[in-house]
């Protein structure tokens, strides 16, 4: 029988384009500060510790390892996760199970990247080998790229709704102290006119790559009610993953592919007993390389109808004062640590339940919200949060 | 806001090579010989879904079983479905340095039914169209060592 | 906690120096096929077949990022779920254990592949210490290793000649291990003879470079017993990190290594090792590990592990045989090399470890290393009752 497990910590450093000052180490530690004294705990009360982190991007082997003192682990169990885009949800998703299965009552969960550290785009290339799809490589920018061409074949989505979708992320960075790009963008003429990348991309269309660490401390029920009298349930957890059999999994050709997306969603709500996700749930934080993937992200989740993303955008609803809120914090637009993105969306998502977003908490009382995370040939992680279970 | 102090790094920069040797594998390589030989493309077909696999694999994924040695000769025309270009150079790990790309890179819809990104020897933008009929152009000169080098691009041919 | 959890089919790839026959997919396929076949599962999310799987690779390794992706398709993942661990193996299997212990998957698949011929250890290595201050000395995990053997044999006055029995025994224990790479018949002279890599540390006193792959299925109580009629409980596991600095540890002691045991022997009502253990496979990478290990593990007191290796203890006809498999030493790749031990010491309580079966062996301790000097541990007990 499954313990039940909450997040019972939050912290983030200040999410920045270069962190000279600090060293990885250094960096994650700032993050598991203040979730420690988010939740008012030390590290006695911590009994396990996950890493989450790409070790390619900053070209470091093992690097719980090497930050083993200042993370927390020393002389305590650990394990380390590298699973691209969707680490920092997959390390969530492990240490909710060791929670679970009462092998642990805590778990301190930290996803970080030290982007300043490499070149991310070089990186991604590497996740393809001179053995097969080398030349092609151009890193995540490519991918999104064919995904946004096929988007407006599909849906008939102009580029001012990918500006409008940038726009709200933006607001939200402004309103989010932790965000990375606090941009101050006021048009949909500002996004147009910034520096084309990949065609149809624009560099305010897609993701930057940030300095940044998150950390979450999960714990089991019982340890819970002693903890904090906020708790945030992870009420479900689930991976799926995805083969590219036709090009652009980010953007089926055919038709005929299922989106990991949707094969997630699908089983994620059917488990608990979600039959309209607009009604049953109050918000999301989505992991959306590009503005024009938000879009499309809105429908793999079974938030409007298909090719219909676009008309949330022209509508409002997923503003921060919006019917369904999606990422209010800023979303991956406006801050991308990659090994921590997915992290970020949890501790966001958990911080709205809770009512301590601050500045970006959204309108409307948050009872269940779900985060997600995207990575790899399109696979999708979603966690499920809920106020009481 | 009061300026922040400026702040000096010592700065050291090495770079260091981490060198690989990736085999191809049995399937792989099978494609790379007759590319390299025969200047043909060939891949195959599972044998439980009857999907063409792309590139050749030894297990199909959907199927998550093996998918057989039914090979097929693929035609190497198509039909672009949707095309890009970058406008800047990207860090290639490969190379180790930046490298921008000369042509553009497409969704090319090979006539047996499979999807393939490759480049396209049009670098005009004004004359790329989705639904251009293309063609492989491979390399000539010189003994190829792998897919990439093998095809240079696909040439723009009438209909 | 209310059912156990078992290992119901192991299969491991012949370990070899060199398989540039194959892809890193195609080499995991070579363990994941058997233990498919061998329980007839399929892959299903429904609960009638493997539900999860677990990999365990290295980004670094593979030269990939997001090495996971080399063997998706060969997993079952499309459209169903894999989660990956990036220490040694050993924790992968310690996963897979948690995901069905918290109720959520019923079978799970754990795979490890690694093709060390593929790339430059040292160079890789190298990037695993701190950037600014131990980089730049050309740190690797074998020099590493060799401070480490050094201050053990001084602190303790261990002896390089037990160090070499240890490599003796290991590659003579090989012979009988038809997966091992390289087993050989060697004496202590030929060990102490052999060239010197890095003092004290000799060619022979480290393991070669070794491609291969493990795969093994895990299952709940109630469908593990319909699975198979051997299944191999997990009875007890644990790992632990300790500091990093080589500087600030006494690299003589091993306390990660002496914390998950303590907690994996209290997990299976272990209390004393060298009698309740029938068989023990330890990841040694260098010699002198297996001395060190069996202190951490509780077999001996403090330094003296080399009286142990003196009297026979761990021989096939000791007290307590230590790697029957011929362990690392004989050819294993890194990071595959703790599942290897979970996988060897399986057979062994199933009966079907051939020539190198341990008689009646009903207990077993399997033990994984991440890192330098051993920075992780990881200790997990089996047992077949």
């Amino acid at each position: 029988m499954a313990n039940r497990v909450a997040i019972v910590g939050i912290g983030q450093t200040y999410h920045k384009s270069k962190r000279p000052d600090v060293s990885q180490p250094e960096m994650v530690n700032e993050a598991v500060r203040a979730a420690l004294a988010d939740a008012q705990l030390s590290m006695k009360d911590i009994e396990s510790v996950f890493v989450s982190n790409m070790e390619t991007f900053e070209g470091v082997y093992l690097p719980d390892l090497s930050m083993a003192d200042e993370a927390g682990s020393f002389m305590k169990p650990g394990f380390k996760v590298a699973a691209g885009g969707t680490s920092g949800a997959v390390v969530v998703e492990e240490a909710f199970h060791f929670v679970a299965s009462g092998l642990f009552r805590t778990a301190l969960v930290i996803g970080f990247e030290k982007q300043d550290a490499g070149d991310t785009t070089a990186a991604i290339t590497a996740s393809t080998t001179l053995a097969w799809g080398k030349g092609m490589a151009r890193g995540a920018i490519h991918e999104f790229a064919k995904q946004a061409l096929s988007y407006i074949r599909q849906s008939g989505a102009r580029e001012e709704h990918a500006a409008m979708v940038r726009l709200k992320a933006d607001r939200g960075a402004c309103r989010n102290p932790y965000a990375h790009l606090k941009l101050g963008l006021k048009s949909v003429e500002e996004i147009l006119q910034s520096e084309p990348l990949e065609w149809p991309l624009r560099l305010y269309d897609f993701c930057p790559q940030s300095c940044g660490a998150c950390a979450l401390i999960l714990a089991s029920e019982e340890e819970t009610r002693r903890i904090t009298n906020k708790p945030v349930w992870i009420a479900d957890c689930i991976t799926i993953h995805q083969e590219t059999f036709r090009a652009g999994a980010f953007c089926d050709l055919t038709g005929r592919e299922p989106y990991s997306q949707q094969v997630a969603a699908t089983k994620l709500y059917k488990r608990n007993g979600i039959t309209n996700p607009r009604r049953d749930i109050d918000m999301a934080e989505v992991y959306e390389p590009s503005d024009w993937e938000e879009m499309l992200l809105y429908e793999l989740f079974y938030l409007c109808e298909k090719n219909e993303g676009w008309k949330l955008v022209e509508k409002g609803i997923t503003e921060i004062e919006g019917e369904f809120p999606v990422n209010p914090s800023g979303g991956v637009l406006a801050t991308n640590p990659i090994g921590a993105t997915p992290t970020i969306r949890v501790a966001e998502a958990a911080l709205q339940i809770r009512g301590d977003a601050g500045e970006h908490q959204v309108t409307r009382d948050v009872k269940t919200a779900f985060a997600t995370a995207l990575g790899g040939p399109n696979w999708t992680t979603m966690i499920l949060l809920k106020r009481s279970l | 806001m009061a300026e922040e102090p400026r702040q000096e790094n010592i700065k050291i920069t090495y770079t260091k090579s981490r060198p690989y040797q990736w085999a191809a594998g049995k399937y792989l390589s099978k494609l790379y010989k007759e590319n390299r030989d025969n200047k043909r493309l060939v891949t195959n077909r599972c044998q439980h879904c009857k999907e063409l696999l792309w590139p050749p694999q030894m297990v199909c994924g959907r199927c998550k079983a093996r998918a057989g040695e039914d090979w097929v000769e693929l035609s190497d025309k198509g039909t672009v479905v949707q095309y890009t270009y970058v406008n800047f150079p990207l860090w290639d790990p490969h190379e180790g340095r930046p490298v921008k790309e000369e042509h553009p890179s497409a969704t090319i819809l090979l006539d047996d039914g499979i999807y393939w990104v490759t480049r396209l020897e049009e670098k005009d933008k004004e004359k790329l169209k989705v639904g251009m009929r293309v063609q492989a152009v491979w390399r000539e000169e010189g003994r190829g060592r792998g897919l990439d080098e093998d095809i240079l691009y696909f040439r723009t041919i009438e209909q | 906690m209310a059912e156990r959890v078992a290992i119901v089919a192991v299969a491991q790839t012949k370990y070899h120096p060199n398989r540039a026959d194959v892809n890193e997919g195609e080499l995991a396929y070579e363990a994941i096929e058997p233990v498919l076949q061998e329980t007839g599962l399929t892959f299903a999310d429904d609960g009638t077949g493997i539900g999860s799987s677990v990999t365990c690779s290295q980004d670094m390794w593979d030269g990939k990022t997001v090495s996971s992706m080399n063997v998706m398709s060969y997993v079952g993942a499309h459209l169903s779920t894999e989660d990956k661990v990036a220490n040694d193996s050993i924790n992968a299997v310690y996963c897979a254990f948690a995901q069905i212990l918290s109720g959520h998957f019923d079978i799970v698949l754990v795979v490890s592949h690694c093709k060390e011929s593929q790339a430059d250890r040292s160079i890789i290595e190298n990037t695993a210490f701190d950037p600014i201050f131990l980089r730049v000395l050309g740190l690797d995990f074998l020099t590493a290793a060799a401070l480490q053997a050094r201050r053990y044999m001084h602190k303790y006055g261990v002896a390089a000649e037990q160090f070499a029995k240890v490599a003796v025994k290991n590659r003579g224990n090989a012979k009988n291990n038809p997966f091992a790479q390289e087993p050989m018949d060697i004496t202590v002279g030929d060990v102490l003879s052999s060239k010197m890599l890095v003092s004290p540390i000799r060619l022979l006193d480290a393991k070669p470079t070794s491609d291969g792959a493990c795969a093994m299925i895990l299952a709940r109580e109630d469908k593990a017993r319909k699975l198979t009629s051997k299944p191999v409980w997990i009875s007890g596991v644990s790992n632990c990190y300790e500091g990093h600095y080589l500087g600030d540890r006494d690299l003589a002691e091993c306390d990660a290594l002496v914390s998950a045991a303590r907690r994996a022997y209290a997990m299976a009502g272990i209390t004393a090792p060298l009698r309740e253990i029938d068989v023990a496979e330890i990841s040694e990478e260098y010699s002198y590990q297996e001395l060190l290990w069996m202190e951490g593990l509780g077999f001996c007191g403090r330094g003296e592990a080399g009286k142990l290796i003196d009297a026979g203890a761990t021989q096939m006809a000791g007290q307590l045989p230590v790697n029957p498999s011929g362990g690392m030493l004989s050819g294993n790749p890194t990071v595959v090399a703790g599942m290897a031990r979970v996988a060897e010491a399986a057979l062994q309580l199933r009966g079907e470890a051939g020539d190198r079966q341990v008689p009646r062996a009903s207990v077993a301790l399997a033990h994984g290393v991440t890192g330098m000097c051993g920075q992780h541990q990881c200790v997990m007990i089996l047992s077949n009752k």
